[in-house]
């Protein structure tokens, strides 16, 4: 049919044009148009706005003044639903639905890589989320004209609500390539359709996204301390730039990680992932320096807070994740390794394989610790917290997956590594008090010796712990911690001295 | 024109794939079979770049697959054995999503599709939704889809399976077509006989080893040394029994009952069994029908393999 087209000059140009996009993009789209699920959401949104654009009619008659405004909050509620709720599960669908009638190798053997193939279904999403929010324009615009709403806030608001849309949309993508069991993958997308109507009912979307807007890096967390990007009405511009970069570089990621999870084993799953968490983390220094910056007077526990939760949250999702890689290589990453040019052998501590994924957390670490012992005392509590922080998380992370690869070799695979660190976190937390209790029958609870293996606790209660006796305790544990990252980096040097060509066998 | 040198592939403790190599010329049809669970489609999805071999290589034109996946799709046509289609998707919409993901564009892009739409005979139903075809036009859209992008390599995972007979022919035409345009084809099948009518070779595999590769006659010819030779008499003789085991290089004869055909296993060249055919109608008996029994795939398959699966 699209190309029975009559041979216009509008025709042919559209169809030019046409080559400009991504072939998912064309697919998606003719799909989508044919599709029951966007025209039952074009048409529920014209209804809801309808309804909206006579109820605030028949207000505005009675003289009420800047009923706009709640007409444009009416609208961002039913846009809310569509662009957080219908949106995401269709992306969900639409990479699932790929997995599950094994389209996707079909797909995967052209030329478009799997980065290509989520960002077309995004772009996709995006298309349709631009139709229906278009579908909507001439009811927001009647808000403006009856008044209580300024222009640019109504720009900020649509411009963030499609831009954490589409965020939603790419955590939908990497969740809809978590599995490819059927049965696993309809449980994901209960719980996120659960997940999905409870955010939009308990929190109200418009409430939400106003909050991103103007919230501050420590997400509302802890004390109130003024927004560092948010200190008058003139940095309306800043919050939305900073919020903005914060959505599309979260975004990229979930992409990459969604690529991660298409990738055959046998492909450079990592570097750019790598990259991708780096520039995170990069983000995650600049959101923490950034307010000291601005304001001398800013207090310096809130820096220590911001940069140690945010940074630590951070590095022990990425220790978790890179450290427990396969130490020995497929065969193409060897080959790509070696046949890097130009800028590409730069980037070594991008690269696969555990080894090297020891050192991109411990270049990390070594870069947060370097900002703290910038910006704070080095003999400062907070600065200790930060270096506890990082000598927890190589305990965590480092110990049982060196003690893992001694004891079973390569028998243990990455997600049973996974696992295991996720395992061993609540019994390092439970089991000294349970142990307690069954030998004395007195629960205890309060802080003391035995806990110093409780990451949590430890580190909360972090002031009263650097007085302990005991503390040169926690002090040997990083330091255990750290001698098991340099036998990670060790032992994964030296399963590549060989240059085994052996090990795909892992999925 | 495909080369595939020592392929290894393991899983876990399986070995799938063991030390896998065969070669097909440009124009040619190979066809791969073995039970199920012999490794054939694991091989073709490292020849398709879906998978890694653990060791070896396999050259597609020259390009390696391990080392240049990427190249070695450009060149490659690979059609799996389920047709994969797209909901809410015409026919040509369906080549073309596929002709514009192998980088196609503009005019080519249009050429490419209505060349595919002529060659594959599917004009009629290129506005008709890939999902509500029978199986044998899906199938024939799959085959489309698969060349769309002019590949030198095809590579075919059971594509007759599920087709009926009219659909099987149709498909065998193709095949032959696409062969006949220079394509090197690879293809397995279960059914034995529609790949004897295709293949220009065959390859043998069981337990991820290559047990034989060659025609079928060649190979038949290196398992027995022997012919089964078929004789029909008018009527009953009592004594071509005796007669057929007094002649040098028979072997055994079976007796078919009051029909009056005997079949005999010979062992000789084409000279004797001339010899012997004027031997046995200079001895007077009355000679209706002399031939040398047909070995077809199905024989050879059966002789070579154990039927065993890993």
């Amino acid at each position: 049919m699209i190309l029975r087209v009559p041979e216009t000059e509008v025709n042919g140009r559209l169809e030019r044009l046409s080559d400009l996009l991504s072939p998912i993009v064309v697919k998606e789209v003719r799909q989508m148009v044919r599709g029951r699920e966007f025209n039952y959401s074009f048409s529920l949104s014209i209804i809801a706005g309808l309804i909206v654009a006579f109820v605030a009619s028949t207000y505005a008659t009675t003289g009420a003044g800047e009923s706009g405004a709640r007409i444009f909050a009416s609208l961002m509620a039913c846009l809310s639903l569509v662009g957080l709720v219908v949106a995401p599960l269709g992306a969900f669908n639409a990479l699932r639905n790929e997995r599950m009638e094994r389209t996707l190798d079909l797909v995967t053997v052209t030329t478009l890589s799997p980065r290509r193939i989520v960002i077309g279904k995004l772009m996709a999403q995006a298309v349709k989320l631009a139709t229906l929010f278009a579908a909507l324009a001439p009811f927001v615009a009647m808000s403006f004209l009856l008044g209580g709403i300024g222009f640019p806030t109504i720009l900020f608001s649509l411009a963030a609500l499609f831009l954490w849309s589409l965020w939603a949309c790419a955590a939908a993508l990497f969740l809809s390539c978590l599995s490819k069991s059927r049965a696993i993958s309809a449980l994901i997308l209960g719980a996120m359709i659960i997940l999905l109507l409870f955010l939009f009912a308990a929190s109200g979307m418009a409430a939400f996204v106003a909050r991103s807007v103007f919230i501050g890096p420590r997400g509302g967390i802890g004390p109130g301390y003024p927004s560092p990007f948010m200190s008058g009405s003139g940095d309306l511009w800043w919050s939305f730039v900073a919020m903005a970069v914060i959505c599309v570089v979260t975004m990229i990621n979930l992409i990459l990680l969604a690529e991660n999870r298409l990738l055959l084993p046998t492909e450079d799953r990592s570097t750019s992932l790598r990259i991708g968490f780096f520039v995170q983390f990069l983000l995650i220094l600049a959101a923490a320096i950034y307010p000291t910056l601005k304001n001398p007077s800013y207090p310096i526990f809130a820096f220590a807070d911001s940069l140690g939760v945010l940074g630590g949250l951070h590095l022990a999702t990425v220790a978790l994740f890179s450290v427990t890689e396969e130490l020995e290589l497929s065969r193409r990453i060897l080959q790509q390794n070696r046949s890097a040019t130009g800028w590409r052998r730069y980037l070594g501590i991008f690269r696969p394989g555990g080894a090297w994924g020891a050192v991109y957390v411990l270049v990390q670490m070594a870069m947060f610790l370097a900002v703290g012992a910038h910006f704070l005392n080095s003999s400062s509590n907070e600065f200790s917290w930060l270096v506890a922080i990082c000598a927890y998380i190589c305990l965590f992370t480092g110990l049982p997956t060196w003690v893992g690869r001694m004891m079973v070799k390569r028998h243990f695979k990455p997600f049973q590594l996974r696992a295991g660190i996720l395992l061993l976190i609540p019994v390092a937390t439970l089991l000294p008090d349970f142990l307690m209790y069954l030998f004395t029958g007195d629960f205890g609870g309060i802080y003391s010796g035995r806990h110093v293996l409780d990451p949590f606790r430890t580190l909360s209660g972090w002031r009263y712990a650097t007085t302990a006796p005991w503390h040169f305790l926690s002090i040997g544990l990083g330091v255990i911690g750290v001698v098991s990252y340099l036998m990670l980096i060790r032992m994964g040097q030296r399963a590549l001295m060989p240059q085994k060509l052996t090990n795909d066998s892992t999925h | 024109m495909l080369e595939v040198n020592a392929l290894v592939r393991n899983f876990g403790g399986l070995r799938a794939v063991d030390n896998v190599s065969f070669k097909v010329g440009k124009g040619q049809v190979l066809g791969f079979i073995g039970p199920n669970g012999a490794g054939k489609t694991t091989t073709m999805r490292i020849l398709a770049t879906l998978d890694l071999p653990q060791d070896g290589d396999a050259r597609i034109d020259g390009v390696s697959v391990v080392e240049y996946p990427h190249e070695a799709r450009r060149k490659t046509g690979f059609m799996p054995d389920y047709a994969g289609v797209y909901v809410s998707t015409t026919v040509a919409e369906y080549l073309d999503f596929f002709a514009r993901s192998y980088g196609i564009r503009g005019a080519a892009r249009q050429k490419s599709v209505e060349g595919i739409i002529e060659f594959m005979g599917i004009g009629d139903i290129r506005d008709r939704q890939v999902e509500s075809l029978s199986k044998g036009l899906q199938q024939r859209v799959a085959l489309g889809r698969a060349i769309v992008h002019n590949p030198q390599l095809l590579i075919l995972d059971e594509p007759a399976a599920n087709l009926d007979p009219r659909a099987r022919i149709e498909f065998r035409t193709l095949i032959r077509e696409l062969a006949a345009d220079g394509k090197t084809v690879l293809l397995s099948s279960h059914i034995l006989t529609e790949l004897s009518e295709i293949c220009d070779e065959v390859a043998v595999i069981e337990k991820g080893r290559i047990l034989a590769t060659g025609t079928v006659q060649d190979i038949l010819r290196g398992l027995r040394r022997h012919r089964i030779l078929s004789l029909r008499l008018a009527g009953k003789n009592e004594g071509i029994e005796r007669f057929l085991f007094e002649q040098h290089g028979i072997l055994k004869v079976h007796d078919a009952g009051d029909s009056g055909r005997y079949q005999f296993e010979f062992e000789g060249d084409d000279t004797a069994q001339t010899a012997l055919l004027q031997r046995i109608v200079g001895a007077g008996f009355p000679v209706l029908e002399f031939s040398a029994q047909d070995a077809g795939l199905e024989d050879l398959f059966m002789k070579i393999t154990e039927g065993r699966v890993q």
